[in-house]
């Protein structure tokens, strides 16, 4: 995604990454983790899922299997080959149906939709499908539709990882169940000695009511039962965790739209940038020329002409002191015509950036009203395009720290590393930029997407200003 | 003459430079205002016989002037309003004319360099008169969907013609082609003859009779 990432934060405090986790505390967080709202979102969100998982074409597949099987053959022997041959051909038909039908797709979009409210993992729905001109027979988006089958292949692979899912939920019952054996022990049991009672099964993550695993048949032995509760208890939130970001990367890869068409949409959105951006652009200079340097012309054709109508034809000029003020007032205007037509010649594309981004940053940097302190190391060029929109991302920022940030000094640093372009700015003002109010830092930002660069300001209140511009070395 | 005039500028130097040009020539600047909204105030309270008013002004930087202009053509029918625009736009113009080129004018703002042109337009508005920037009728015969009609006529008789688009007199476009006024006659007769237009006394109704022969 090329769009900009604007964090408006500060680096994190220095020594918070290396600092060591004690065992008590790993120990405390593990004790803890049962009992999180995120753990019970998780297992909320694998007991919700399993719906999901029976629309599954294996599942389909043995169903209709069954069905022909008992219809036909009235439920003797095995099924035929030529049943299964029906089965499969039928659960193909039912697909392409779902497909075809907006039914895929919806059934991709309610498990987005959990996927978000329980996980807290957006997804962007994949683009709509767009009418064709000329007929079309189907009501949905038609059998070719790519997001469509994307789905049906998650719900394939849904049924395993709903299978571990409902495993992660069997240990959480099990364990509570375990745990509670003391007291339902205590509750129903209190029978008088000598009555002799079936032993309790007890439930552990390596088998189901007692087989293979241990009973328990005294009281004391409930405690054994209990222990063994809380221990799935305890492992219970990380299986959870591990098989819902299973899933999550499922649904990631298989309900958003395909990485083709998530580049797609961004190209299309960055190319609208673009547009818009040189629109913008050349209504801007229009506008500069018309209020400018075109206006300043015509004012001083205007002076020159009264001055030459008071001039008269010949003979003696009635008026001298008139006529110079209004020469001198075209002079002024000229100069200022000219003043204004340089500095738009600058605004489009300064020529100092022909001899390189370095020459043309040191040039921005003497112009600077705060010192700016300058460090460039690019080995290799940047195509012009890069060069003019680091040129203007320098010159914008810079701008913007003389206007709003106090600073008294600012350093500029730009680097090339392999086939990317790093440019910072930095102040050591008071901060707070903040690219939502409007501020020129929006528009660079778009500036920037547009060829796939990021801009990244941090800005914490208080300072400093950092912001960085990274950008490909050809665009 | 002695004309009250309106002008609306958002160019301050522009409008400095252009209310003395006025004020030198006999006329009296009621007011010098730089946007639509205060031109409407001020030609509400001065009821000025001319209004000279820039196309381009805040707000919205788009037809500001025009929009006023026509509104004051509505309100204040005794009101002339000389349009002054950067631009060669005959659309503008169609806009301006609609209907009635008396007390209308559209004015490229370089032509204030010739000060008595200038002044005489001003004038020739102000008294109920036409005055259409040439460029502006150069673009017009060059883009008419009646070439044919307009090539029928004598090198002479498309100049006439220009002139008498641009709202002159016989008069005017006697001096201007230093011939006499019957020789301009004689072209005129022959142009409307040529072009197959009713002759028509009034300077004004000849503009637009003109105008909308070149862009039908």
């Amino acid at each position: 995604m090329g769009l900009p990432v604007i964090t408006p934060t500060t680096d994190p405090p220095p020594g918070s990454q290396t600092r060591a986790r004690s065992p008590w505390a790993v120990a405390r967080r593990a004790v803890v983790a049962p009992s999180t709202r995120r753990a019970g979102r998780e297992l909320l969100f694998c007991l919700a899922g399993l719906p999901f998982a029976v629309v599954n074409p294996l599942v389909l597949f043995v169903l209709i299997v069954d069905m022909i099987w008992l219809v036909a053959g009235g439920g003797r022997g095995n099924p035929s080959p030529a049943d299964m041959a029906i089965a499969g051909v039928c659960v193909g038909l039912l697909l392409v149906l779902l497909v075809s039908t907006t039914a895929a797709r919806r059934l991709g979009s309610l498990q987005r939709v959990l996927a978000a409210r329980l996980l807290g993992l957006r997804v962007a729905a994949p683009p709509s499908v767009r009418r064709r001109p000329g007929g079309r027979a189907w009501p949905g988006p038609g059998p070719r539709d790519g997001a469509g089958w994307r789905v049906v292949v998650y719900q394939l692979a849904k049924l395993p990882v709903g299978l571990i899912e409902l495993y992660a939920v069997s240990l959480w019952i099990g364990g509570l169940v375990n745990l509670s054996y003391p007291l339902l022990w205590g509750a129903f049991r209190n029978h008088p000695p000598g009555v002799r009672l079936s032993p309790l099964p007890v439930f552990t993550p390596f088998g189901w009511f007692g087989d293979g695993t241990f009973r328990v048949a005294t009281f004391p032995g409930t405690f054994a039962a209990a222990a063994a509760g809380a221990a799935m208890l305890l492992a219970a939130p990380w299986v959870t965790r591990a098989v819902t970001s299973v899933d999550a990367w499922l649904i990631r890869g298989l309900l958003g739209p395909g990485r083709l068409v998530q580049r797609v949409q961004d190209l299309e959105l960055s190319r609208a940038l673009a547009v818009d951006d040189s629109a913008a652009l050349l209504r801007r200079l229009e506008r500069n020329l018309h209020d400018g340097a075109q206006i300043r012309l015509a004012t001083l054709a205007m002076n020159l002409g009264m001055a030459r109508e008071k001039l008269g034809d010949g003979g003696e000029v009635p008026d001298a002191a008139a006529v110079r003020e209004l020469v001198d007032a075209a002079l002024r205007g000229a100069k200022d015509a000219l003043g204004e037509l340089r500095s738009l010649a600058r605004g489009i594309h300064p020529p100092v950036l022909d001899n390189g981004l370095a020459d043309a940053l040191a040039s921005l940097a003497a112009d600077s009203a705060i010192p700016v302190e300058l460090e460039v190391s690019i080995p290799v060029r940047p195509t012009p395009a890069i060069e003019t929109i680091a040129y203007f991302c320098a010159a914008e920022l810079l701008t913007n720290a003389a206007k709003h940030s106090f600073a008294n000094k600012i350093a500029i640093r730009a680097a090339g590393h392999r086939d990317v372009l790093l440019l910072s700015v930095a102040d050591d003002g008071t901060g707070g930029a903040d690219p939502a109010r409007g501020s020129g830092l929006s528009g660079l930002a778009q500036r920037v997407a547009v060829v796939d660069g990021r801009l990244t300001i941090a800005s914490p209140p208080g300072g400093p200003t950092k912001t960085t511009v990274e950008l490909p070395l050809r665009a | 003459m002695n004309a009250r005039v309106v002008i609306a500028e958002d160019a301050a130097l522009f409008r400095a430079g252009l209310t003395r040009l006025i004020e030198d020539h006999g006329h009296r600047v009621c007011a010098a205002v730089g946007d639509g909204g205060a031109l409407l105030a001020a030609v509400a309270k001065h009821q000025p016989d001319v209004v000279v008013a820039d196309i381009r002004m805040p707000p919205t930087h788009t037809d500001e002037g025009l929009r006023a202009a026509l509104e004051i053509r509505s309100q204040h029918p005794r009101t002339a309003v000389l349009v002054l625009s950067q631009y060669i736009e005959t659309r503008y113009t169609s806009r301006l004319l609609e209907g009635n080129a008396a007390g209308a004018g559209y004015l490229l703002k370089e032509r204030v360099a010739d000060v008595a042109e200038f002044v005489d337009a001003l004038e020739r508005v102000a008294t109920g008169g036409t005055a259409l920037d040439p460029e502006v009728v150069g673009q017009l015969l060059r883009v008419s969907r009646r070439a044919d009609g307009v090539a029928a006529l004598t090198a002479r008789e498309r100049h006439v013609l220009a002139l008498m688009a641009e709202g002159r007199s016989n008069a005017g476009i006697a001096s201007a082609l230093v011939v006499t006024g019957g020789t301009v006659e004689k072209h005129v007769a022959s142009i409307f003859d040529k072009l197959g237009l009713p002759q028509d006394e009034a300077d004004n109704r000849r503009v637009l009779a003109v105008l909308r022969y070149l862009s039908s």
